[in-house]
């Protein structure tokens, strides 16, 4: 008995020492957003003088460098269309590939598979001059379309999660009269709460987390045309980073509130719509 | 492929005059069957595509041989001081714009042939007297029997745009010379064919790509299996450990690994770097308690160094991604294990208990082939996926040097992966050909991979099993 009470209490220290090892860089992140000091704290993990100075200038004195109300709006902007977008076809293409039975079906899915095993570096100059053809490069309308244009592609996923949805369900709607339409909209979707929600939360943050394909498209030296990512990344570059060091914590930890709440809350639905979907590939 | 074609045939030999004309006008063979709104689109599309092409892309594709030959020139005038710039050719946009024109043509080409086979159903139907749909009946089988085009038609031109034709471009600029010397407007480029693919495999004192790509190339494939594994092994491990029956908490922990995830990788992967970097704070500490003195005593860091180098030297760089990519990677995999371990029926391990396996047993009898069995093809996607990691290896080395004189030729670093350097030749130096060269050979080993090991999943033979 007493065996077992110590290896109780051994599996909840090691438990507590990963969880500290994984907690360590974000509390380090949260304590240097209080820092007075501008740059990186080298010599001591908490900053030696505390302040709120680094929120108070992240949100009321932009300057030339930061201006992170404008990037946030231009974030959310960018974020919520491209999310909108993609999640509808990402289900639009899933519907059609799981519950339709047409000609060029196998083909175009292999299509899509041999697609998507190209490096998407590469192709990120090639889609700048495209833009830069349509005119749409260097604005915010631009982003939205790279974002959420490809988005068709990631269907598998979601294929998977509507393939286990019961077939005699859309064939007694289709028996009762009821369009392939009716069906996606009124029985199929319903159903598949769990992985809309996957769908969106993904699509809603990869705005925020890609920092490349912006810098590439928005040319602009004027922060206000930034993203979020963008901004912060700038800030860590070598000239700035001994001044902006403590904006860049700042405003990570704000970008990561609204994000870590939307995780813990959705938590449930992600994990069954990532197995869901994967368990069925 | 050879029935698309002689169907066509048969069309144009067995239609009526109606028909007949539809290759001239397309809209014809509708007006014929009184399905004016249909005929006035078709036609309508046709000469658009005509007007497009004519006006917009066939300057392009007359060029797309050459690239063009006629260089920018400024003249200044001395008249009015004003410079003039000639009417130059722009490499870039002809190959653009002449890719574009021929998908064009292709996908009008393939319209235009299935409109005749239509127009000749239509008239194969009126003979033997069945209905023709009327305008508000073909609509309405794009919400039904057709929605699967109504569906696929916004996503297919999406991807167009931002896949198919970067794609193709990218994989054209590796057979020309599109380089820092030849960059549009100011020059041209022209095509080389494969003189690109040879250089990539050549090492002399100047040219050194052939070495660079090999050993990039290895520690690629090294990188992606010790990543892939580490996460994989890592997660499945920490949601057994947090789903143990003994755990208490378990919500609790859960959501303290999960808040790792829900910051954006590139700021914690920045933080992280700044921490590790070879003045940073985890330095400090190493010195302060002794461990970097310890380190240069048993000789794994060098006398000259006053810190550790956890992220400017080979091997020690090495390392260290593997094992931030660790942390980045198991909260991830963690989440995605404890989904299906509930899914593990329970049934299986109750016998296996009765029957007298230890929990080890259980662990490696039962628990893992299910796992491999339900997680097998998202193990390849995200061995494909580490391949092309872009983001740990980028944000992670930003201040690494290469001390390789080698690496220091081709614009290379020891840590990075074949996609990274192709950004670095790219973004940094514009060397477009050998980066293009690079991205197709990224694309030949991950469609090898896939090809090798998931052709079961292209094939989807199994789909409906669980329907």
């Amino acid at each position: 008995m007493m065996k077992k009470q110590i290896k109780v209490i051994f599996r909840h220290i090691i438990l507590a020492f990963l969880a500290a090892v994984w907690l360590i860089p974000i509390l380090w992140l949260v304590v240097t957003s209080f820092s007075k000091y501008k740059g990186i704290n080298t010599m001591s993990f908490f900053p030696e003088e505390w302040s709120f100075d680094n929120y108070a200038q992240l949100f009321f004195r932009p300057d030339t460098v930061a201006n992170f109300p404008a990037w946030f709006k231009n974030s959310m902007l960018i974020g919520v269309f491209s999310c909108l977008i993609s999640t509808s076809f990402v289900l639009m293409t899933a519907y059609a590939m799981s519950c339709m039975r047409f000609k060029a079906r196998k083909p175009l899915m292999s299509f899509s598979v041999i697609l998507g095993m190209f490096p998407g570096v590469l192709s990120m100059i090639a889609i700048y001059f495209v833009m830069k053809l349509l005119g749409l490069s260097n604005s915010i309308t631009g982003l939205i379309i790279i974002y959420s244009a490809g988005s068709g592609l990631g269907y598998l996923i979601c294929k998977g999660f509507f393939d286990t949805i019961p077939v005699s369900l859309r064939e007694s709607a289709r028996l009762e009269g009821a369009s392939e339409f009716t069906i996606f909209t009124r029985i199929v979707i319903p159903l598949s709460r769990p992985i809309i929600v996957y769908t969106v939360i993904n699509s809603f943050l990869a705005p925020w987390m890609d920092f490349v394909m912006a810098k590439l498209m928005i040319r602009s030296k004027d922060p206000v045309d930034w993203t979020v990512a963008m901004g912060l990344f700038n800030l860590v570059q070598r000239t700035l980073v001994g001044n902006y060091f403590t904006i860049f914590c700042a405003g990570g930890v704000m970008i990561a509130i609204p994000i870590s709440v939307l995780f813990v809350l959705m938590q449930k639905f992600y994990v069954e719509g990532i197995t869901g979907g994967a368990v069925k590939g | 492929m050879k029935k698309y074609f002689s169907d066509f045939k048969t069309a144009v030999k067995n239609g009526d005059w109606w028909t007949r004309l539809s290759l001239l006008v397309m809209g014809a063979g509708y007006f014929g069957r009184k399905q004016i709104v249909k005929g006035i689109l078709m036609t309508a599309i046709e000469i658009g595509a005509v007007l497009f092409t004519v006006l917009f892309s066939l300057p392009y594709m007359e060029k797309l041989g050459t690239l063009g030959t006629v260089q920018r020139e400024e003249i200044l005038d001395p008249a009015t001081l004003q410079k003039t710039v000639n009417d130059y050719d722009n490499s870039l946009l002809i190959l653009l714009g002449g890719i574009i024109g021929i998908l064009f043509l292709l996908a009008f080409v393939l319209l235009y042939i299935s409109n005749l086979k239509a127009v000749y159903r239509l008239q194969q139907m009126k003979e033997s007297g069945k209905h023709i749909n009327t305008f508000r009946e073909d609509c309405t089988q794009l919400v039904n029997g057709k929605f699967y085009v109504t569906l696929l038609t916004l996503p297919g031109l999406g991807v167009l745009l931002v896949n198919i034709i970067p794609i193709i471009f990218m994989v054209c600029i590796a057979f020309t010379n599109y380089d820092m010397d030849h960059q549009p407007p100011s020059f041209l480029f022209t095509w080389v064919e494969l003189r690109n693919f040879k250089e990539l495999f050549t090492s002399t004192a100047t040219v050194t790509f052939g070495y660079v790509f090999i050993r990039i190339l290895f520690w690629t494939l090294i990188w992606a299996g010790l990543a892939t594994a580490t996460t994989y092994f890592g997660g499945i491990l920490l949601a057994k450990f947090i789903n143990h029956k003994k755990t208490r908490g378990k919500k609790l922990w859960r959501t303290l690994f999960v808040v790792t995830i829900a910051i954006p990788q590139f700021v914690t992967l920045l933080l992280v770097g700044k921490m590790f970097s070879d003045y940073g704070i985890v330095n400090s500490i190493c010195s302060r308690i002794g461990l970097t003195g310890f380190l240069k005593d048993i000789g794994l860091v060098s006398e000259g160094l006053s810190y550790i180098p956890f992220l400017s030297k080979p091997g020690w760089a090495h390392v260290m991604i593997v094992l931030i990519n660790i942390w980045v990677g198991v909260p991830y995999q963690m989440l995605i294990a404890t989904g299906i371990l509930m899914n593990i029926p329970e049934d299986q391990l109750e016998s296996a208990k009765i029957d007298g396996a230890n929990e080890f047993q259980i662990f490696w009898k039962i628990t893992m082939p299910y796992m491999l069995f339900v997680t097998g093809p998202s193990l390849i996607t995200s061995f494909i996926g580490n391949i092309n990691n872009f983001n740990v290896i980028y944000l992670l080395t930003s201040d690494y040097v290469t001390g390789n004189m080698k690496f220091a030729n081709s614009n290379a670093k020891e840590v990075d992966l074949l996609v990274t350097w192709l950004f670095t030749l790219t973004n940094d130096y514009s060397n477009y050909k050998m980066a293009s060269v690079i991205g197709i050979c990224v694309f030949v080993i991950c469609a090898a991979i896939t090809l090798l090991s998931f052709s079961r999943m292209v094939a989807g033979n199994k789909e409906e099993e669980f329907q």
